[in-house]
């Protein structure tokens, strides 16, 4: 009994370094880049650019609370992006159109609502052809990232602000204490939540259970389908909320402002320690990767890197986090 | 044949192991040139792992081969091949989208290669002539497997077997058929027993292994018995009947206190679970049976039977596609495995790696899959009752772990059953179906598990159980069913003071 | 020893046998299926958009949009005939587009003037970014879609970074007249997609390497077992998709008469739903260059014809992605125990 038992005890500490590692190593990147710039960039440090730094994570800290949990399953949502967007145009076209009629605070109200309202509906619709229909998530995800961005595209044909009149439904996003601002703090107090959901309730367990292996789970009475469907919708909120707080953030809504949030999601949620695979990771590591990508963002902003190469630059930094943290222990991949 | 007749293949002495588990304990297999060999033994004998260690799919753990007077050290399939062994393997290995020679010739193109382009009318032709010398002339070797019915199928497959015999000019080639007939039907089967005769009478050799018992005995030349990874010995098939392989294939009975037997008790008049004529399309029908509370029913029947998929049936991981299922005596429908488990059934799986546990989550986790909504308050878990849980199970079925919230894969194979069992029984479940409850432990546990599954029984919970030997499922069930073939041939009273015996369950599963 | 099951009544082999012609002859339906579909298309819109569909002038254009999406679908479907995808396709394309629009006489580098070296530098970037793709995909284990997703920026950032944000415009006069010269009636930039279209059809019907992908998607043990090297086979798809995409790209950029990554966007998706609509099993295996032809002439027609009916042009985005959903919920193989992730 004990002969077997060795190998397989330094497997799981394997298995744990793993995770670890990716966290260790986006942690180390944040000091690294944190004392590189602080003391090359004179107003790296300053009040302006931190208060940035802290306001503009909000949106991306969200959605990436949400895609954390569609990964801990082992799936993945290629149109959070794409719902991003939707609910963003959504947003603003109905406080131009019909918000300015309205009192400001029915108008705020009815707006929020609409666009979460469309997160919801667009999580369940995707979380409902992935498991009932049985379609991979990375290709139903696909197909609804291009039914979204048209979807956005009708709604708003160009980027239009938000008007004056309405600026009342964004007005809290400017709000800040000290180097810390609403939208950040509203975006912890929601990691908490997912937090919470994740690590305490039943259906965080299933999450967990799922990812780790799904055919034991189903076994075992886990109720697999509706587990699944939660997690998505849950992800359509995140990003529906993302959408409004980049409409917030700019004053405007686009209708492709979130396709280029979709790959920094997943880079954030990955150099976070969680695993593409599934089972490993929590959206408290998810912190880590968001500040991550946040200061890498900043860093080359501030120095003048062109904008180009941030997409260079992020599309090698997601391969290099999976590359660590993936379980090549595992003999066929689960997704091709 | 009145030549001196030396066997051209031979394998003395071979083991196997896998992590611990012996899977060949050391068998013998001599093949003469122009023979049709049957290989029989229940399920786990070790048939197929010897074929495996032919065909070289994986090395032996010791023992010696030889081919041709040669020693025969294969590593890879390749190897076989080039050496003029092949082998058809069970699931069907043809890659549906190819053609005919396409596949015969598969890996082998090379051979057809005319300056940089490969000659597909040449390959054509060679796999005309590939196929008429096993006398099949009526397949298009242009044509898509797909649109191919299986009993054709399976043509080609020994027909791409054979084709290494083309390579091996001159010298014998050894065919290796592992259950080549569970597919087919009657007539079907009758062909491919000619093409095996004709193969036969061109001095290659068969190496047949079948559950059906008149098969081997219409076809084959000579028996090896396999029991338990040992070779029991071997028969003229002139001499054989099938009550006479029974009598070598079963074991001993194990002694009575290796099962409890003075802890078996009677199960109670009420009905638990009852099924009426239940069917799934092209697996099983006709099932009839009905589990008594405080029962052990044992289902016995070789790989393919159905009585796997019985067990997915009742545990709501697959629909039945006719008949009923009452649950004490009501009408039920699981449309998945947590439906059933609300219901009270609950499945320990088969494969523990693949269905059973999640090696990244703690031993306490585990437990708590199957009822973390019960000790729940509200929507959020208790991690105290989770806790209390795991400590009363770790403590109860002794599960040798450093702590709860250790990782399951740091647990040896019997002490991650235990976990298996210890969620089964924590989600307080009446109807348990244990699909091999103690593949892959070591014995100590297994006794334990025995001891568990009477303590649960004592408790008025009712077992469906489908043993990892036949001696198992007889030693600890109250009732046997047989199942053959996806229907059911036989049932038996397996009381204490009526146990059936061995022999008597197999002539029915063969 | 009677208790032996009556074999003359309908048995389970029987029920065994009679699901697989089933599923044959439901195989058979969904192998028929997209031809029907582009019928429908055509005579529907021929119905309903009138004369301007079946017009020379309007076969002239929709010739003239073929030819991008084929070259891009072909290189796609052997990466799906291995049961793998690529995402990276606007990058790459993208990329090779601006590369060459770089390398070639333009108004922003004058410098620099290659000619067709120009053109074979672009596809050997974007050949070397699918090399790498399969590469990382085999070695590290990473699932295709990410790998190539990730590549999709990677290689866009090339792009735009080769111009600087001034995309060149092509001063060279053989490119130039090449985007406007045509033979037998079919614009230049056809011809490259049909001559394609041939090296595709015979590189996976008549080489060993063509067999080989069928064979890695239908199940990859069965090549492995037989000294087929599964690795190297996935790693020439890639390569080899990014070869197309690569020349898709400059064929782009010849027909802008401009680099710029722009070239490249848009076509991830009408590619991805023609090669699912003309029948290639996601799954792997199952469909081939011919089917994809059959699946581009359907999205084709029916962009072609949406335009027509003057539908709003953003809706074809989303059409596009409902038939992904729909053409892959129709054939997915579904049992209540799979497993999809």
């Amino acid at each position: 009994m004990s002969n077997t038992a060795k190998p397989l005890a330094g497997a799981g500490k394997k298995v744990r370094l793993r995770g670890h590692l990716t966290q260790y190593l986006s942690f180390s990147a944040i000091v690294l880049l944190l004392l590189g710039l602080s003391l090359t960039q004179q107003n790296f440090l300053g009040k302006m650019n931190m208060s940035n730094l802290f306001r503009d994570t909000a949106p991306l800290m969200i959605m990436a609370a949400g895609m954390t949990s569609v990964l801990l399953l082992g799936s993945i949502d290629l149109s959070t992006g794409a719902m991003c967007s939707v609910s963003n145009v959504l947003f603003v076209r109905f406080l131009s159109e019909v918000g300015v009629n309205m009192p400001i605070g029915l108008a705020t109200l009815s707006a929020f609502a609409l666009s979460l309202g469309f997160g919801v509906v667009a999580g369940f619709l995707m979380g409902y052809v992935h498991v009932k229909l049985k379609v991979p998530s990375f290709i139903a995800s696909l197909g609804f990232m291009s039914v979204w961005q048209s979807a956005a595209l009708l709604i708003s044909e160009r980027s239009s602000p938000v008007p004056k009149a309405v600026w009342g439904a964004i007005d809290w996003y400017k709000v800040s204490f000290g180097v810390v601002g609403l939208p950040l703090i509203i975006a912890l107090v929601l990691v908490v939540l997912v937090f919470v959901f994740q690590a305490r309730t039943t259906i965080g367990k299933n999450i967990y259970a799922i990812g780790g292996n799904e055919r034991a789970a189903r076994i075992a009475g886990v109720p697999v389908d509706s587990t699944k469907i939660t997690v998505f919708v849950l992800n359509g909120f995140c990003a529906a909320l993302g959408g409004i707080f980049l409409a917030a953030k700019l004053r405007s809504g686009a209708p492709t402002i979130g396709d280029a949030f979709t790959l920094m999601v997943i880079a954030s949620c990955v150099l976070g320690g969680t695993a593409l695979s599934g089972g490993r990771g929590s959206v408290l590591g998810t912190i880590i990767g968001v500040f991550t990508v946040a200061l890498i963002n900043n860093g080359m902003n501030f120095i003048g890197v062109s904008a180009y190469w941030q997409n260079v630059v992020f599309g090698l930094f997601v391969l290099g986090a999976i590359a660590i943290s993936v379980d090549r222990s595992v003999r066929d991949l689960a997704i091709k | 044949m009145t030549t001196e007749r030396k066997p051209f293949f031979s394998a003395r002495d071979i083991t196997k192991s896998f992590s611990g588990t012996q899977a060949l304990k050391g068998v013998d297999l001599e093949v003469y040139p122009g023979e049709i060999v049957g290989l029989v033994g229940e399920n786990g004998a070790g048939k197929s792992t010897l074929l495996k260690i032919i065909i070289g799919a994986q090395p032996p753990t010791s023992g010696q081969m030889t081919l041709h007077g040669q020693s025969y050290q294969p590593q890879t399939p390749m190897d076989a091949n080039a050496n003029g062994i092949g082998m058809v393997f069970q699931e069907q290995s043809l890659i549906v989208n190819l053609n005919v020679a396409q596949n015969i010739f598969f890996g082998h193109e090379k051979e057809f290669r005319e300056h940089g382009f490969i000659n597909w009318g040449k390959m054509n032709k060679a796999a005309a002539e590939v196929l008429a010398h096993i006398d099949v002339t009526d397949i298009n070797p242009r044509k898509k497997v797909a649109d191919l019915n299986f009993a054709t199928r399976q043509m080609i497959e020994i027909a791409k077997v054979m084709n290494v015999t083309n390579a091996q000019q001159g010298k014998n080639c050894l065919i290796l058929l592992d259950e080549p007939t569970s597919i087919l039907n009657e007539g079907e089967v009758q062909n491919l027993f000619k093409q095996m005769r004709r193969i036969a009478a061109q001095g290659h050799a068969v190496v047949f292994v079948s559950h059906r018992l008149d098969e081997v005995l219409e076809i084959t030349d000579r028996i090896y018995v396999y029991k338990d990874g040992t070779s029991v010995g071997t028969l003229n098939t002139a001499e054989a009947t099938e009550a006479k392989l029974y009598e070598m294939m079963v074991g001993r009975p194990t002694t009575t206190e290796y099962y409890h037997l003075n802890q078996q008790t009677k199960p109670e008049e009420q009905v638990e679970l009852e099924v009426r004529d239940l069917g799934l399309h092209g697996v099983f029908k006709h099932v009839n049976f009905k589990l008594h509370k405080g029962e052990v029913l044992g289902m016995c029947g070789v790989i393919g039977s159905g009585k796997e998929e019985i067990c997915a049936v009742l545990s709501g991981d697959e629909l039945p596609t006719s008949g009923q299922v009452f649950l004490r005596g009501r009408e039920v429908r699981f449309n998945s495995p947590k439906e059933a488990l609300e219901q009270g059934v609950l499945m320990i799986p088969k494969e523990r790696l693949y269905e059973g546990v999640v090696m990244m989550l703690s031993v306490e986790d585990n437990i708590a899959m199957s009822n973390n909504k019960q000790i729940a308050k509200g929507m959020l878990c208790s991690p105290k009752a989770v806790a209390r849980q795991a400590d009363h199970w770790i403590d109860r079925l002794r599960i040798k772990t450093s702590g709860r919230k250790e990782l399951l894969m740091q647990l040896s194979g019997g002490n991650q059953q235990k976990v298996v069992f210890s969620r089964a029984l924590a989600s307080n479940v009446d109807v348990l179906i244990l699909n091999h409850p103690t593949r892959g432990v070591d014995v100590g546990a297994k006794e334990e598990i025995y001891l568990l599954i009477r303590e649960m029984v004592s408790q008025g919970k009712s077992v469906l159980l489908l043993g990892d030997t036949l001696d198992e499922c007889i030693g600890l069930s109250n009732r046997i069913l047989v199942m053959k073939d996806g229907e059911m041939t036989g049932e038996f009273d397996a009381s204490v003071e009526a146990k059936p015996s061995q022999v008597d369950v197999v002539s029915l599963m063969m | 020893m009677d208790h032996r099951v009556d074999r003359s009544a309908v048995t389970i082999a029987d029920e065994f046998a009679e699901k697989i012609r089933q599923s044959n002859r439901k195989d058979r339906i969904i192998r028929t299926a997209p031809l029907i579909v582009l019928a429908v298309l055509i005579v529907f819109f021929s119905l309903t958009a009138g004369r301007g569909f079946a017009s020379a002038s309007n076969l002239q254009a929709i010739l003239n949009q073929l030819a991008i999406p084929l070259i891009v679908a072909f290189g796609l479907t052997f990466v799906i005939l291995i049961g793998s995808i690529d995402l990276s396709i606007n990058g790459t394309v993208g990329m090779a587009g601006s590369v060459f629009a770089c390398l070639v006489l333009n108004s922003e580098y004058p410098g620099l003037n290659m000619g067709l070296w120009g053109a074979l530098l672009a596809i050997l970037a974007s050949v070397v970014a699918g090399f790498l793709v399969g590469i990382i995909y085999v070695k590290l284990r990473i699932p295709s879609f990410m790998v190539s997703f990730a590549f999709l920026y990677i290689c866009r950032g090339i792009g735009m970074l080769s111009y600087q944000g001034h995309p060149p415009t092509i001063r060279d006069p053989l490119f130039l007249s090449l985007a406007k010269a045509s033979f037998l009636g079919i614009p230049f930039i056809t011809w490259v997609a049909i001559i394609l279209f041939g090296v595709c059809y015979f590189i996976q019907e008549y080489t060993a390497f063509g067999r080989h992908i069928y064979a890695v998607g239908t199940n990859e043990s069965i090549p492995r077992s037989v000294g087929v090297n599964v690795g190297r086979v996935k790693v020439m798809v890639f390569t080899l998709g990014g070869l197309l995409f690569g020349i898709a790209g400059v064929v782009g950029a010849i027909r802008l008469g401009q680099g710029q990554v722009g070239i490249g966007e848009g076509l991830m998706f009408p590619a991805q739903a023609a090669v699912v609509v003309g029948g290639t099993s996601l799954a792997g295996g199952k469909g081939g260059v011919l089917n994809t032809v059959v699946g581009v002439l359907i999205m084709t027609v029916l962009s072609n014809g949406l335009v027509l009916l003057s539908v709003n042009p953003y809706i074809r985005t989303g059409i596009e992605g409902v038939i992904i959903l729909v053409a892959v919920a129709l054939t997915i193989q579904r049992s209540r125990q799979a497993i999809s992730k």
